[in-house]
């Protein structure tokens, strides 16, 4: 990795940099970094797949005689050809291969390689597969009916979570309860019933996935573009039943993910490939197919919310049936309908809750991690909810959120009792960025307005390793199983290194998405990098510390706890000119190296017993706050809206890398935006995709781009990361549309109860007469 | 039928025989070697392969190599020496223009354009020269201060 020295560097002073310059910018900005789509192999083939030609159907015969037969093909491969295993996250309901049935239009019943594309392309249609056809169960609400036809027949079989609650197509239930919320319901002064649904949207990435596999002996290579390496390995293994020391995932420079290239995809239908032509197989996807094909997308949601409250603005209930679409597999989304139930109550103070979370198969592109999953939807009608609570008791919208936002000491949906938090503190500063008393003054045009929501994600706490080694010259090299997904989050570990080392960023390289060389850890994804390998990386540092400080001591004759590390040196305090240099102690040839995990903080306890399905996230470890403020203006004759000034106020704990965390909102914001207003797979009656690709598929352009400002609230956190940071990168999509959502229904006098809220739906939502369908 | 062309990328120029149907992208990209442009949809509605033609932003997957016969041809390769960075390069990088950086040659070649035809652009001609560029890491905000920062040095040194 080349390295570029920093503005901000040159100073002696171990404090953090105020602009700091990634480490793999100049081979990104000059082009000679290479993606995975990037690699030649000599001797490689291509690869395409065959995909399911009904969404829903029993596999009655495959016959790839004639796709064998193309010139230029080299092997077609099948179920046949791979060990018969199934796999998962949490429910191992899915094979490499569609073996009895197939249960989405990406499903992949056959994979082949050739000479060329074309002629792969050729050959994967050329597969003759006999069908019998099923019909189509795209209705994910209405799979759970109890007549509904199951659709993994096998699904008790399964292996699966024992704390999972399954029933057929219900992949998942759970409820999380406080006190008794329908009592509490009977007794508000005021109650509100609102019901939102939200349509399915993607990650989209602008680099397509690809991978490249290459066998050597009996262990296999694999580039990847993946957010997760160390996932994808456990994947080839599992599935191709080898041990994971023989298989080895590398990722070159990886361009974006948002989720979307999270958990084990398609590496081991490549190795396959590779295993029996024995030359380096190769697939790049169309952009078509990097819609199509990932079981990854952020899931439609069916969104019913009820509070109770006072007229003074106490929530003493809130009830909740959410309903997600998890699609035709699980892939790593068993967790989500606890997460969505969360994010049904939001970081307010609620008396009594009885939220019930469903995540239902259906005959869809399966849904998984895109960016804050389930967050942005449920977030969007939680928020709206709120606004329309607030009118019903003729309430500043802004004063209800003020009255009920939780503050230290407050108690979560069930019994967290939170350290201090900063949600009321995002809250006045988003208000105070975006003007709110301006707009409380009616200096807007009537077709403008000021709509806010507030939001919240965890960190997620768990085990990450990392080493630091010293090299002779006195640089150092950072070893870390960490992945870089473009956030900048693995090249902003040398900041917290450095510090620790009396060095400066700049004289680190970093060693990354390699699995045979950094320790195991859970990929980007999660926004947990720099919480959790920033830990790792930490403690190696402080083990290098120590043995700088040992070996200090020893040349300069003095005791550790009179010496210091900066400037590159090991000095004695307040007489820096005696002292010896980091490179003159790493040059003797003895290996200084540290390795790190550190450890994993623990969430505040909760209590779950009245709950249902749990899977332990009751209670949000280090919770990231969130509020976004929107001015809009709203075309009243044609519905299009326009987004104008933004505002995000976070409390994302100490920001470690200024110009990163930055980033991250800007981008998250105008993901926010697009998802709020234009960003929607839409589907035929059976669920196929009518808009892969990126001319209907909408996303915000630079032109679109509204003003965005930012406020960090920096405050101590309890179980907080390194230098008391916390996630930063899937906070800025949770509460966007939220906030765009409730600027238009001021406008319009009508809140939008479908997501996207399209020019079409705006206008029909503001041209339909109140309590009509709109 | 393979059609004989000379191609001049980035000054250098490259003897080659093509499909007629091959796209300049895949060309640059295979025959000659040239990876930096990237392809985002083959359907010229990223931006990710935008070389400029003879001093003109073009999406390369959606040209032919056989039109770009006798050319100059541009690519984010060719914006500076490797070594010592282009300003907007520089300013790409100090100011938050890159994440993932996918995206960041075609922007790169679109900023150039830009700056080439309209040394003294507002924020909205900035917007709109990278409106068919497409970011999904950035929200855009570093690049468009980028190109504005770049285009005020340069009116600044006359």
């Amino acid at each position: 990795m080349s390295v570029i020295d920093t503005p901000a560097q040159g100073s002696s002073t171990p404090e953090r940099p105020r602009a700091f310059i990634r480490p793999d910018g100049k081979e990104k900005v000059t082009g000679l970094g290479r993606y995975t789509a990037d690699l030649t192999f000599t001797g490689q083939l291509h690869a395409a797949f065959r995909y399911a030609d009904h969404p829903h159907a029993r596999i009655v015969s495959i016959d790839t005689s004639r796709a064998r037969a193309l010139p230029g093909v080299f092997a077609v491969v099948t179920h046949e050809d791979v060990p018969d295993v199934r796999y998962g996250g949490m429910t191992q309901d899915r094979r490499l291969f569609a073996k009895e049935k197939v249960l989405w239009e990406g499903d992949v019943v056959a994979g082949v390689a050739a000479r060329t594309v074309e002629i792969a392309r050729e050959a994967a249609a050329l597969v003759e597969v006999e069908y019998e056809v099923l019909p189509a169960q795209p209705d994910y609400v209405a799979n759970m009916a109890p007549d509904a036809p199951v659709l993994h027949e096998g699904w008790a079989e399964y292996g699966a979570d024992e704390n999972l609650v399954r029933d057929g197509n219900v992949m998942s239930r759970y409820v999380i309860a406080k006190g008794d919320a329908d009592a509490a319901m009977a007794g508000a002064d005021v109650v509100v019933k609102s019901h939102y649904v939200s349509d399915a949207s993607q990650g989209v990435p602008i680099e397509p996935r690809a991978l490249v596999a290459q066998w050597t002996g009996d262990s296999v290579t694999v580039w990847s573009s993946t957010q997760v390496p160390f996932a994808a390995r456990s994947g080839v293994a599992h599935t191709l039943q080898i041990p994971e020391s023989k298989v080895r995932i590398v990722v070159p420079l990886l361009g974006g993910g948002f989720g979307s290239k999270c958990d084990f995809h398609f590496e081991a239908h490549v190795a396959i490939l590779a295993k029996v032509t024995r030359r380096p197989v190769r697939l790049v996807f169309t952009r078509k197919e990097e819609f199509v094909a990932p079981d990854h997308r952020r899931e439609g949601m069916d969104i019913e919310l009820e509070t109770g409250v006072t007229r003074e603005g106490r929530i003493v209930a809130r009830r909740g049936r959410l309903v997600l679409d998890k699609g035709a597999y699980t892939g790593e989304g068993g967790f989500f309908a606890q997460m969505a139930a969360m994010h049904a109550c939001g970081p307010y103070k609620l008396d009594s809750v009885r939220v019930e979370a469903f995540l239902n198969y259906s005959t869809n592109q399966p849904s998984s991690s895109i960016r804050a999953p389930t967050a942005p939807q449920a977030c969007w009608a939680l928020e709206q909810h709120l606004d329309e609570v607030a009118a019903a008791i003729g309430m500043d919208p802004v004063e209800l959120r003020r009255r009920t936002l939780v503050a230290e000491g407050d108690e979560g949906p069930a019994g967290q009792v939170f350290e201090k938090i900063g949600a009321k503190e995002t809250l006045e500063a988003a208000l105070e960025l975006i003007g709110y008393d301006a707009y409380l003054r009616g200096e807007l045009p009537d077709d403008e307005a000021v709509g806010v929501a507030c939001g919240w994600w965890p960190c997620f706490g768990v085990p990450s390793g990392a080493y630091v080694k010293l090299n002779g010259d006195g640089t150092a090299t950072i070893v870390t199983g960490a992945q870089e997904n473009g956030s900048g989050s693995v090249m902003g570990l040398p900041i917290l290194a450095a510090e620790i080392l009396g060095m400066s960023p700049s004289d680190f390289s970093i060693n990354y998405q390699d699995t045979d060389a950094g320790p195991w850890d859970m990929g980007s994804s999660g926004s947990q990098t720099t919480f959790n390998n920033g830990r790792a990386v930490v403690e190696a540092a402080q083990q290098v510390r120590a043995k700088l400080l040992a070996m200090g001591a020893e040349k300069l004759e003095a005791d550790v706890a009179d010496l210091e590390l900066a400037d590159g040196t090991v000095r004695v305090k307040g007489a820096p000119e005696t002292s010896v240099t980091i490179a003159d102690l790493a040059g003797t040839g003895e290996p200084i190296l540290g390795k790190g995990s550190g450890e994993v903080p623990e969430a505040a306890p909760s209590d779950a017993s009245a709950c249902v399905g749990s899977l332990g996230m009751e209670s949000f470890l280090a919770p990231q706050l969130i509020t976004h403020a929107a001015r809009v203006k709203v075309d009243r004759d044609t519905g299009v809206v326009r987004v104008l000034d933004f505002a995000a106020a976070h409390d994302s704990g100490v920001i470690v890398n200024k110009v990163g965390a930055d980033g991250q909102v800007y981008g998250g914001v105008m993901m926010g935006i697009g998802q709020a207003l234009t960003e929607a797979t839409w589907t035929d009656e059976e669920g196929r995709q009518k808009n892969p690709g990126l001319l209907d598929y909408k996303l915000q352009t630079a032109s679109d781009g509204p003003r965005i400002q930012i406020r960090w609230i920096e405050i101590e956190t309890a179980n907080a990361g390194p230098k008391g940071s916390k996630g930063v990168g899937e906070p800025p999509s949770v509460p966007t549309s939220g906030a765009v959502g409730n600027a238009i229904a001021k406008v319009i006098g009508r809140h939008v109860d479908r997501l996207p809220m399209t020019a079409e739906r705006v206008w029909l939502a503001a041209n339909s007469p109140a309590g009509e369908d709109q | 039928m393979a059609v004989d062309i000379t191609l001049s990328v980035n000054g250098v120029p490259y003897p080659l025989t093509v499909d007629p149907h091959a796209s300049l992208l895949h060309t640059v990209r295979g025959d000659v070697g040239l990876t930096g442009s990237k392809e985002g949809c083959d359907d010229s509605e990223c931006g990710a392969c935008m070389m400029l033609v003879d001093g003109r932003p073009v999406n390369s997957c959606s040209y032919l190599a056989v039109q770009a016969d006798g050319s100059d041809v541009t690519t984010v390769e060719g914006l500076s020496d490797g070594e010592t960075l282009a300003p907007l390069q520089e300013a790409f990088l100090t100011r938050g223009g890159v994440q993932c950086g996918f995206c960041t040659p075609g922007m790169l070649v679109s900023a150039t354009a830009l700056l080439d035809r309209s040394p003294d652009p507002s924020e909205d001609e900035i917007r709109t020269a990278v409106s068919g560029n497409l970011c999904r890491c950035t929200g855009y905000d570093g690049i468009v201060k980028a190109i504005a920062a770049v285009a005020a040095e340069r009116a600044a040194q006359g």
